[in-house]
């Protein structure tokens, strides 16, 4: 088996470099959980590998989210790219763009005074959460992701065939587009800084980035089980659309605290304890779609997207109803609980979704039939396993910092150093063993259909 | 229902939602200004060196940043501004346990921050952080203060000092300062602390002579 349009290739490279940037968020996330026992571990301070963590989350998920969507269009589509050298392009374009960005993290890391403002903007790091990038980046980083719609939107002109798969990928990445600009406006008040600064992290996480993935769930269902079209496009409007309806004006769940009218405590606390629904949806129809198959060739694939279904379930949605409310929330903002529902829901939703989209399209694109799933198991359960023990020790730490900290009025620094330190340990512990699973995904992701696999037999007959 | 009325559902529903956050952010946005103190110069060259050193790549400002560093939203309610000031330009002079390395903040670029800080403190937030409901229920379940005790609790002493495992970690921990120093010392050193420890960033207690000595009797009695 291969691919039917040979410029669906190029979602190899995409997937490269988001396979090494996973790995260097990982090894950074490391060297983040050592600092919390030790603060002065390591030349760069948290501040620096706390960007750096999340900075390459971001990224590599999103450019594992465009070769996937390089691999698609075409295939739905039915036709060749409209043009591979500009795909090309703008790949190198990212990668370029990329480094140079991380570069200026590492000498602000350095020497902070680098990042004195230049005509009042500072020039390596915007000291914004998850959105640092200095504005230079941010022009290019639209150009970029303009360039990538572009060349999709240009390939389904070119046969016009309007799949609802296509339609809503495409859609949401355009709305992901456009939810990165509210973030490129300096405003002197801090509470409008953070208003406008969620626009761009609420409406991408629990907006556009679920839309893509209920649009690759629905592509997956049909590329591993044979699902019929139909039957997982009605679904996926169904689930996406419920998405948008509870996730919009979940947003509300933000503006409790932070300066804003007390009205969104109503508006944020009834919408957002709805999100969890679409997210329930799609489990169900990734368990009804797949219970029937027989047969199937890709069982790695299959485990990905079901595992990816589900925790984004638990991650995303349990693990944010439990402080949604603003009545918790009041006592929970701020502390590791944020924390613990950050990991499990990126992991859920995001690096299972595209770790599940490399293992279905990526045979296809080496030209393999088949190819021993082994190290993909093995990969799941590492990393699956060393996370929910993550995700429980810093549960456990926001538990005993909402209690002896808000409850108690203990000082923040007594209660991080002192009563939560075992936590940390075991937090860093399990860090090494996911960074096991990740090694060994790396090592998958650069053999796969480039080993010979191994010839199953059929069992000798014996009486 | 069929594949069109299923996506019609989700582009008008979508919609639908969208124009009432918009709605609702107009709304919001009218009211910004009303909730918060007027934002000068100063203030705004603050937000800007806030940026400029990544702050919140440790801290959390509004409850939002990295959870690695205390919240910074009503520091300057708490601790005294000469304290903040020291410890921003050289963390461990001002607090030798401090964690926080020295990055580099100069003199100006500390009180703007200061003033920032000062002004999200008084933004309404809707009651967030809340007071902690067993500290704020003061003293221990039924007992009274002493006198002393009430001179350390409206000072304000227990949000840089720990007694007992309550209290700030900023300033030295108290529960035995009674077996550490004499009436003299303690008496001399709330008037003047700077010429007691080298490079104190602990304020002079700004008290009538009776409340000092109700003090240093409490402190007396810490061993």
């Amino acid at each position: 088996m291969s691919v039917k349009y040979q410029s669906q290739k190029i979602a190899e490279y995409f997937y490269t470099f988001a396979v090494v940037l996973f790995l260097v968020q990982v090894v950074v996330g490391i060297i983040a959980a050592l600092q919390f026992i030790w603060p002065s571990f390591f030349i760069l301070n948290f501040n620096t590998i706390r960007t750096l963590h999340i900075n390459a989350l971001v990224v590599w998920i999103l450019t594992g989210l465009m070769g996937a969507t390089y691999y698609v269009v075409p295939e739905e589509s039915e036709t060749e790219l409209w043009s591979l050298p500009l795909a090309k392009l703008q790949f190198w374009a990212t990668v370029v763009a990329i480094t140079a960005v991380v570069l200026g993290y590492i000498w602000m890391g350095l020497s902070p005074q680098a990042n004195s403002p230049i005509m009042g903007i500072n020039p390596l790091n915007e000291g914004r959460e998850y959105i640092e990038a200095p504005r230079w980046a941010d022009v290019l980083i639209v150009i970029s992701v303009l360039l990538f719609l572009f060349i999709n939107f240009m390939t389904m002109l070119k046969t016009k065939k309007w799949t609802g798969i296509q339609g809503t990928l495409v859609g949401g990445l355009l709305v992901l587009a456009l939810m990165y600009l509210p973030g490129m406006v300096y405003s002197k008040s801090m509470v409008k800084d953070q208003f406008w600064w969620w626009w761009v992290i609420h409406l991408w996480v629990e907006g556009a980035w679920e839309v893509i993935a209920g649009a690759l769930l629905a592509f997956m269902l049909m590329k591993v089980v044979g699902a019929k079209r139909e039957v997982v496009e009605k679904w996926m409007y169904i689930e996406v659309g419920f998405v948008m309806f509870t996730g919009i004006l979940g947003t509300g769940h933000h503006y409790y605290w932070i300066g804003t009218p007390s009205y969104w405590l109503w508006v944020g606390g009834i919408f957002s304890s709805l999100e969890p629904v679409p997210l329930l949806f799609m489990v169900w129809d990734a368990f009804r779609t797949t219970r029937e198959a027989r047969n199937v060739e890709n069982k790695a694939g299959l485990y990905y997207t079901v595992a990816h279904a589900i925790f984004n379930f638990v991650g995303a949605g349990l693990w944010g109803i439990i402080h949604t409310l603003p009545q918790i929330n009041k006592w929970t903002h701020g502390t590791q609980i944020t924390t613990a529902h950050g990991h499990l829901a990126f992991y859920g939703a995001y690096v299972l979704l595209v770790m599940a989209m490399i293992y279905i399209t990526l045979p296809s694109i080496r030209g393999v039939k088949s190819f021993n799933a082994s190290r993909a198991f093995q990969s799941f359960w590492w990393m699956t396993i060393s996370m929910v023990f993550i995700v429980l020790t810093i549960t456990g730490a926001g538990m005993v910092q909402v209690y002896m900290e808000r409850l108690m009025g203990l000082d923040y620094v007594a209660v991080k150093a002192n009563y939560n330190l075992w936590f940390w340990i075991i937090r860093a512990i399990f860090g090494v063993g996911f960074l096991i699973g990740v090694g060994i995904f790396v090592i998958d992701f650069f053999r796969l259909g480039k080993e010979p696999v191994p010839v199953v037999t059929a069992a000798p007959e014996r009486a | 229902m069929s594949n069109k009325a299923a996506r019609n559902l989700f582009i008008f529903g979508s919609l639908f939602f969208f124009v009432i956050f918009l709605g609702l952010t107009y709304d919001t946005m009218g009211k910004l200004d009303g909730r918060a103190p007027e934002i000068t110069e100063q203030i705004n060259a603050g937000k800007m060196v806030w940026h400029k050193y990544d702050c919140i790549g440790c801290h959390t400002i509004f409850g939002n940043g990295s959870y690695f560093a205390p919240d910074l939203t009503k520091t300057t309610l708490n601790k005294p501004k000469s304290y903040l000031r020291q410890f921003l330009m050289d963390p461990k002079s001002a607090n030798p346990n401090a964690s926080m390395p020295k990055l580099g903040i100069r003199a100006e670029e500390a009180d703007d921050l200061i003033a920032f800080l000062d002004w999200t403190s008084k933004v309404d937030t809707n009651g967030w952080p809340p007071k902690p409901i067993l500290a704020a229920a003061g003293g221990v379940a039924g007992k009274e203060l002493t006198e002393g005790q009430k001179v350390y609790q409206s000072h304000g002493c227990s949000a840089c000092h720990t007694i007992n495992g309550i209290g700030g970690t900023t300033g030295p921990d108290l529960t035995r300062v009674g077996a550490k120093h004499d009436r003299a010392w303690l008496v001399g050193h709330f008037k003047d602390p700077a010429a007691f420890v080298k490079n104190s960033a602990m304020p002079k207690v700004e008290a009538p002579e009776t409340d000092i000595e109700k003090l240093t009797d409490y402190m007396l009695t810490l061993k």
